[in-house]
């Protein structure tokens, strides 16, 4: 990963108003994408993101001939839509009225199990850094949140990487000029939810505080299941959950999907030389030509020809870019870090299941 | 799923006085989405301090049902108002512009009435009160509901939902005066907002009243150390039973068995095969993501790497030539077959011959 030195600030800090907002937004629009912007402030090295707002939805139904791909794209090309900045402005001046912060701090998307790295992606993210250097992206994984433990995650851009793309050229030279890899296009930023003393002064009474007096006794299995204990509230166990298959089919074919496209980008590229080669052969074969010709010429007292006429004659293939295939490694590497992660879960649940199943 | 306050008296309410719509009489019952709570606290800290009044208004948007005896309510947003001794000033404007921005970004919502956050109810509450249930811009011909959170510093923070009925001594005061019936209300989650909940709750009791979003590992662990504590809990219960120490309880006992009689009684042998198989798939399929990793991040630095030395020499063309060539031969090996020793000798076309070892897992994959 990238370092954090070039970044205005070190953490992002995010209230428990905007992580409900989003994952309620997320989660009900899933499996369609959904974006919404972000607003708060940065202080003292600290990124706050106090509040939240989806972007408007795009009516499928309406739109001729569209499917649920469709509306995933655009929604997920939303945060730089003209229509949205306008909506967007609207709803900060609104909300400026009723004292949240009106800064734009980013924009939020959906994400399923990490397949967030996409050119659009990188443009959304870009489109908010360019104007302000203090914008992040969050991304909330719908699919690994139901796993049990929240995924949020902060990124932002390079500012090598805004260089490179503001040029909009990655050649191979420029990528070797620049050093920039695939590490190097994305900086992650650790996130603390915070609560306000209000909400903690009210998740201390969800859903009933812990009762102090005698507890009468149920006198039956049946009483118990009828009127059942109100428990304070208890972490999910979800997390405990053995499945494992879905998450791995899932991530592998992801996965495939990724080769897949990186075999594509190589064949681009290889296409590409292949037709430099032509061309470059071509160009040879004119040069000697022109030069035997010349050569001819001043024998024959004649001025001899330009030589770097090729210039205009043969036209060089436009080398594809090279950006696709960086994210696409990029995000390779996201998946496999995923699976890392779920394979040390997983592992130490299945011991513990074999543990309890097999006694010594 | 549900926090609910406990069982309910339904009063039936006085009925409006519209003859063209028909009026349901079913208990009406009030659900409201953890983040239209979070939102309406957040409103309470941000208030105006100088103002007189200390509480804030906002509007509640979220789903009816079809017959209209349950709303949700899943966002809110807050309206600017004034109060003071004897006139209160609603930004109606604001409302407005707010409610359809809103309802831009949330086409199947609707309005469902309003908030604040004392538990106050005054002649101001039924003049806001029949703004909202105003057949021009309320919820008119469903009732209005009315959700009051006290976010009182000194109290606990509780929530109580209403409704309302016009009813007046005189038709001069009917404005700003009505009949509010408490409703039963409840907090209603669904399975993906628990995470976030789990995690939002785990910060209360820190002082700094925030917590880190955790790795899988970290949340796993988290888990773990809670459920061991919970299983301590109840050991600790059934020991003092046989120690004598607690009183013996049939039910408890029944439940704690039913439970550990849901441990399958499977041959340990078949536990092992089982074991060993998941645990190579997983092990196998981390195996080769990790390899693809590799692969592409080689592939990803000899794509820059290996031109680096030739790229100075692009224009010269029988450099060029050849590492054309490189590439048409590497690419000629794919083709044939995907064979995986097919071609690994020779030095230019290093690159071209890349993406065959990430399609070795592939073949394994599936």
């Amino acid at each position: 990963m990238a370092d954090l030195k070039d970044a205005p600030f070190k953490t992002v800090q995010v209230e428990a108003l905007v992580v409900m907002k989003i994952v309620r937004h997320c989660s009900n629009s899933f499996p369609t994408t959904a974006t919404g912007s972000i607003v708060g402030m940065d202080r003292d090295g600290v990124l706050e993101v106090t509040n939240t707002f989806p972007f408007p939805t795009v009516d499928v139904a309406s739109v001729e001939g569209s499917h649920q791909n469709d509306a995933s794209a655009l929604a997920a090309a939303a945060p730089r839509a003209k229509a949205n900045i306008v909506y967007q402005n609207e709803m900060i001046r609104h909300l400026k009225e009723v004292n949240v912060d009106a800064n734009n701090v980013g924009w939020y998307t959906s994400a399923t199990m990490g397949n967030f790295v996409n050119s659009s992606f990188i443009e959304n993210q870009y489109h908010y850094q360019r104007e302000n250097d203090r914008t992040i992206a969050l991304v909330h994984d719908v699919s690994r949140s139901s796993q049990g433990a929240l995924s949020l995650r902060a990124f932002k851009l390079t500012q090598n990487f805004m260089t490179s793309f503001k040029e909009g050229k990655f050649t191979t030279e420029s990528l070797q000029k620049s050093k920039l890899t695939f590490k190097d296009i994305l900086v992650e930023f650790p996130i603390n939810i915070h609560n306000s003393h209000l909400l903690t002064s009210f998740l201390h009474q969800l859903p009933v505080a812990a009762t102090t007096e005698e507890v009468t006794m149920p006198t039956s299995l049946a009483d118990l299941e009828r009127n059942p204990v109100k428990m304070p509230l208890h972490m999910s166990t979800d997390i405990l959950e053995l499945s494992i298959d879905p998450f791995l089919e899932k991530t592998c074919d992801l996965l495939l999907d990724s080769i897949e496209s990186h075999y594509t980008e190589l064949n681009n590229h290889q296409y590409y030389q292949r037709q430099l080669a032509r061309e470059q052969t071509k160009i040879t074969a004119w040069q000697t030509k022109r030069k035997a010709e010349n050569a001819g010429r001043v024998a024959a007292k004649q001025t001899p020809l330009p030589e770097d006429e090729w210039q205009r004659i043969f036209k060089l293939p436009q080398e594809p870019s090279r950006l696709e295939g960086m994210l696409n490694a990029r995000q390779v590497e996201q998946y496999s870090k995923q699976i890392d992660g779920f394979t040390a879960n997983v592992s130490a649940k299945m011991f513990a299941v074999r543990g309890n199943l097999l006694p010594e | 799923m549900a926090l609910a306050t406990e069982s309910f008296l339904h009063l039936s309410r006085p009925l409006a006085p519209t003859m063209n719509f028909h009026h349901s009489m079913a208990p009406l019952s009030v659900a409201i989405q953890p983040s239209a709570v979070l939102s309406i606290l957040d409103h309470a800290t941000r208030r105006d301090i100088p103002t007189a009044s200390s509480r804030v208004i906002g509007a509640l948007v979220g789903s009816r049902s079809e017959d209209g005896s349950e709303v949700t309510v899943s966002s809110s947003f807050a309206i600017p108002h004034t109060e003071n001794e004897d006139q209160v000033e609603v930004d109606v404007e604001y409302q407005k512009n707010m409610l359809s921005l809103h309802l831009r970004a949330h086409p199947r919502e609707v309005l469902l009435g309003w908030y604040t956050t004392s538990h106050e109810l005054n002649s101001f509450s039924a003049l806001i009160q029949n703004f909202f249930a105003s057949p021009e811009t309320g919820t008119f011909p469903h009732p209005a509901v009315h959700l009051t959170v006290s976010a009182d510093p000194q109290a606990d923070v509780r929530a109580r939902a209403y409704i309302s009925s016009p009813v007046a001594v005189n038709p001069e005061r009917a404005s700003e005066s009505c009949l509010f019936i408490q409703v039963p209300h409840r907090i209603l989650y669904n399975e993906a907002e628990r995470s976030a909940l789990d995690l939002i709750a785990s910060a209360r009791d820190a002082e700094s009243r925030s917590t880190p979003v955790v790795g899988d590992v970290a949340a796993l662990t988290r888990t773990l150390e809670q459920t061991l504590d919970l299983l301590e809990r109840a050991s600790d219960y059934v020991g003092q039973v046989i120690d004598e120490e607690a009183e013996p309880n049939n039910a408890l006992g029944q439940l704690l068995m039913s439970a550990l009689s849901l441990a399958p009684k499977v041959e340990p042998a078949v536990i092992d095969a089982d074991f060993n198989n998941h645990i190579q798939d997983v092990l196998m399929v981390s195996y080769l993501a990790n390899s693809i990793r590799t692969q592409i991040d080689l592939s990803q630095r000899l794509s820059t790497a290996i031109l680096n030395t030739e790229g100075d020499a692009k224009i010269d063309t029988k450099d060029g030539d050849k590492e054309g060539g490189g590439g048409g031969r590497g690419d000629r090996g794919e083709r044939g077959g995907r064979g995986r020793r097919g071609g690994r000798g020779g030095g230019r076309g290093g690159q071209n011959r890349e993406p065959r070892e990430p399609r070795e897992p592939r073949e394994n994959g599936d």
